[in-house]
């Protein structure tokens, strides 16, 4: 009865000598940093590392939030040398930590589809908005609300999961959509009304839409995600319906355009591995399959779109704060709807 | 019984092997957390203000209390439906026993989103019990309360029914020749001999639940969020580490105290026992099958069901497909599942295998101290994110690398070989040892031949639970994460950060790799020819 565990000790030494060593490359390694929805094919990945002759060494750190916030930490002792994810909403408290450096090469010159501040080159764009279940909808025979006025109304407030903007950027980018579009005061107001309707509120995106969504087994049938989710639910689809089951609600005032940029860490090694990955990401191959690996609009004007995404037509209004309130009020926005949503 | 000088020789060489454990604990813990701390310190020291803010909050002060009721409420609870269940599965054989205590162990391993969609899946707005005409659950306590039974009641029945395994024969027989009551000779002599093989358990599930993160959100919503959630947001997204340090050391000084004040008791209860155990036999008569039966039941309503509604959910699924088998093999072959089961192997043999070590010297130091004995729950108190970010600035060079990586799952998974190994130790009876020494046996061979022997069950089921333990999520979530490195969890999670029926089949699959993967590694560590009764 001894060999059980004499023979799994034997097996876990084996695999641990076996295990491939860390390389000891450190000249030769481009350490990126992201957020943990970052993701592109392998072999493209892999055409980099050869045509730049160095190794990539990605890093998810969490959501977005939670990445700059780490980078921000180690910012006497960087931990990568190019970061990717940051976003329009995050760049102002990037940039006030002083943690990025400028870079100067075409894409930073090019034209995108979307903008950024200086020192980030964007890569791609998308816009959190409210998506609602069509069958619960169809089921129901609610008419689908018209305005956040409406959504406010408690016949509609206590069918919406959002997440806390807190713990989640696509949360915290809707909160921003709502001060943006009606002024900080009567946005709280209505989140205020929205509470008292019975706005149900998940840790992150993931907890939303898995748990809380009616359309995923929860009682929500709107709940706050991006104007790509419904192309990426008819791309992800079993039975290849003809259409999405979900649609995208664009209503004034509660969408909120993501732009997504990459640039230098300050004091990262390597820099021209670093610009020549800036590039790449701004890539003509990257740029079309980012669209389908992170539901995302390419940045780049003359990247050809994905055929699915049709079903992901972009809002025409969307609503932000100026770029001097993210700077300095994000943390107390965000303090304040706890104040009114949780506490 | 030991002379005086025998004890004093003894001390060293339990200092001696206090210090692997203790090395690895102050590097990849305290060092860490004291770094961030130092960070959060305020230029102009701490004032008495900010030390007392948390209780001055009534916000904070709710979740700091209901942090701690819903801990104290699942210890309560797991004691009451675990000992009976314990008692059942350690004196009735039948059939399947072996894989209920395995399958156990389960909720360990799987993914708290997952299994918090099993559990929506029974209680949820759209789960059986609604679709029967009973309330929906979500976002109440009852669902909350249900999660950590889900995810606790094991660590409680399985140290249970090995406690009860080893309560002595004889003193049970006398007593009921004595004319005791069979309820009666269960509290005098069975209760007195399993109590302090529940009490480490029961202080797991204390700190899993108090520092508890992710199930609470997910199942009670934001009302009920822990203070470690507080602690989370705070750091990771507004980088207030003042605040969280704070709030960090308030917890953290409740949830030793409660280690200390267990690991005194523990002590003190301390019995050691003959090693004449009682015989497992089949059921006899209808009242004992009866109980046999309801022990099973109340473990797969509270332990199985969300997994199985999880399996469920898979099958259904793959059955939609035109081929349902070629489906998961496509899945299975795909590089990413490749990859993520390789390394999932990897990194848990290495963590088990470093946990096995750590927890042995440990357990063996701690035998005559109350303090080691409660620092082994060290990794427990300690908020995850202050310690993912305390790495971040002690070791910003290694913070992606492997072998902090498997140090962490290490470091998360001794715990449970220490219990396990300290509640076995404390039970051998000294007069063994002494008269194998007696009889001329060197130390090492008195412990090789004497002491290992009747350690092992308790080894194999800490290696099970370390195994379990560093499977699951742990230490997922705490550090940079290399897509190359990534595990099944990974990989699981990974899938449920986009939209599409093909994603959450995926994740539900592999989940049910996962599952049985882990069952694999449970037999694995605790198989072998069936251990009988009174073999030692």
């Amino acid at each position: 009865m001894q060999r059980g565990i004499f023979s799994f000790l034997a097996a876990s030494l084996a695999a641990l000598l076996l295990a491939p060593a860390a390389q000891a490359e450190e000249a030769l390694t481009l350490r990126v940093l992201t957020h943990s929805s970052f993701g592109l094919p392998k072999p493209l990945l892999a055409q980099f590392e050869k045509d730049a002759g160095v190794k990539l060494a990605i890093s998810k750190a969490g959501d977005a939030g939670e990445m700059l916030n780490k980078l921000i930490l180690t910012r006497a002792n960087p931990i990568a040398d190019v970061v990717f994810g940051i976003d329009n909403a995050l760049a102002p408290k990037a940039l006030a930590a002083n943690v990025l450096d400028a870079y100067n090469g075409p894409a930073s010159h090019a034209a995108s589809l979307a903008p950024l501040p200086a020192q980030l080159v964007p890569v791609d764009y998308g816009y959190v908005t409210v998506n609602y279940d069509k069958a619960w909808f169809a089921k129901s025979a609610v008419p689908l609300p018209k305005s956040l006025e409406e959504l406010a109304q408690p016949a509609y407030a206590k069918l919406l999961v959002v997440q806390n903007p807190a713990t989640s950027s696509p949360g915290n980018a809707f909160l921003l959509a709502t001060i943006g579009a009606m002024g900080e005061e009567k946005a709280f107001d209505w989140w205020a009304r929205m509470r008292s309707g019975g706005l149900r509120v998940a840790k992150g995106w993931t907890e939303a839409y898995y748990t809380e969504f009616s359309r995923n087994g929860g009682k929500y049938p709107l709940v706050v995600s991006y104007a790509t989710s419904p192309a990426a639910e008819l791309f992800y689809a079993k039975d290849k319906p003809s259409e999405p089951p979900t649609g995208s609600l664009s209503l004034a005032g509660g969408v909120f355009r993501q732009t997504e940029g990459v640039a230098l860490v300050k004091g990262g090694a390597n820099r021209a591995a670093a610009e020549q990955f800036i590039e790449f990401l701004r890539s003509g191959p990257v740029q079309q399959q980012l669209q389908t690996e992170m539901w995302m609009y390419p940045a780049v004007p003359s990247a050809k779109r994905a055929d699915v995404m049709q079903f992901a037509p972009e809002p025409s209004r969307f609503d932000s704060p100026s770029e001097q309130g993210l700077a300095t009020q994000d943390a107390q926005w965000v303090a304040r709807w706890t104040r009114v949503v949780l506490k | 019984m030991v002379a005086l000088p025998a004890r004093g020789r003894r001390l060293w060489p339990g200092l001696a092997l206090s210090l692997l454990p203790l090395g690895f604990v102050g590097l990849l813990l305290l060092a860490p957390t004291l770094r961030l701390l130092r960070e959060a310190w305020p230029a102009d020291g701490l004032s008495w203000a900010a030390l007392w803010a948390p209780w001055l909050d009534p916000y904070l002060r709710w979740r700091i209390a209901w942090s701690f009721a819903q801990a104290a409420i699942t210890c309560l609870l797991s004691l009451l439906l675990g000992l009976p269940i314990a008692w059942v599965l350690a004196r009735f054989s039948f059939a399947g026993r072996r894989l209920v205590l395995h399958a156990l162990m389960l909720p360990f391993v799987v993914p708290t989103l997952v299994a918090a969609m099993g559990v929506l899946a029974l209680l949820g707005p759209q789960g059986l019990l609604a679709r029967w005409g009973g309330p929906d659950l979500q976002g109440t306590p009852w669902l909350l309360l249900y999660g950590n039974l889900f995810f606790n009641l094991c660590l409680v029945v399985r140290a249970g029914c090995e406690g009860l395994a080893l309560v002595s024969a004889t003193r049970v027989a006398a007593a009921r020749t004595l004319g005791a009551t069979p309820w009666r000779a269960f509290w005098r002599v069975e209760w007195p001999a399993v109590l302090p093989w529940l009490m480490p358990a029961l202080c797991l599930v204390f700190l899993y639940c108090f520092a508890g993160f992710g199930l609470a959100l997910v199942l009670g919503g934001p009302a009920y969020a822990t203070a470690e959630v507080e602690i989370y947001t705070l750091v990771a997204y507004e980088l207030q580490l003042q605040q969280a340090g704070v709030l960090a050391l308030w917890m953290m000084v409740l949830t030793l105290l409660a280690a200390l004040g267990y690991a005194a008791l523990e002590k003190k209860r301390a019995s050691p026992q003959r090693a004449d155990a009682i015989a497992r036999r089949l059921p006899a008569g209808v009242r004992q099958w009866l109980a046999l039966l309801l022990a099973l039941l109340t473990l797969g309503a509270l332990c199985l069901a969300p997994l199985l509604a999880i399996v469920g959910r898979s099958l259904m699924a793959s059955a939609t497909d035109v081929a349902p088998l070629a489906a998961w093999l496509d899945l299975l072959q795909e590089g990413d599942t490749l990859l993520a089961l390789g390394n999932t192997l990897r990194f848990t043999l290495a963590a088990v295998l470093l946990a096995t070590c750590l927890g042995l010297c440990h357990a063996l130091a701690a035998r005559r101290s109350v303090w080691l004995r409660g620092l082994v729950f060290l990794p427990y108190v300690v908020s995850p994110v202050m310690l993912a970010f305390g790495f971040l600035l002690l070791y910003p060079a290694w913070t992606d690398s492997v072998f902090l990586l498997v140090g962490a799952y290490a470091l998360l998974a001794y715990p449970f070989v220490a219990q396990a190994l300290g509640a076995a130790l404390d039970a051998i009876p000294p007069h063994l040892q002494d008269a194998a020494r007696t009889l001329g046996a060197s130390p090492w061979r008195a412990f090789w031949r004497v002491t290992w022997p009747l350690l092992r069950p308790a080894l194999r089921r800490g290696m099970a639970f370390a195994a379990a333990s560093a499977v699951g999520e742990f230490a997922v979530t705490l550090f940079l994460s290399r897509p190359e490195w990534a595990t099944l969890t990974t990989l699981i999670y990974q899938h449920l950060g986009r939209p599409g029926a093909a994603n959450l089949d995926a994740a539900l699959q592999l989940s049910c790799v996962l599952m049985l993967l882990a069952l694999g590694a449970f037999a694995l560590l605790e198989g072998g020819r069936p251990r009988e009764a009174g073999h030692a």
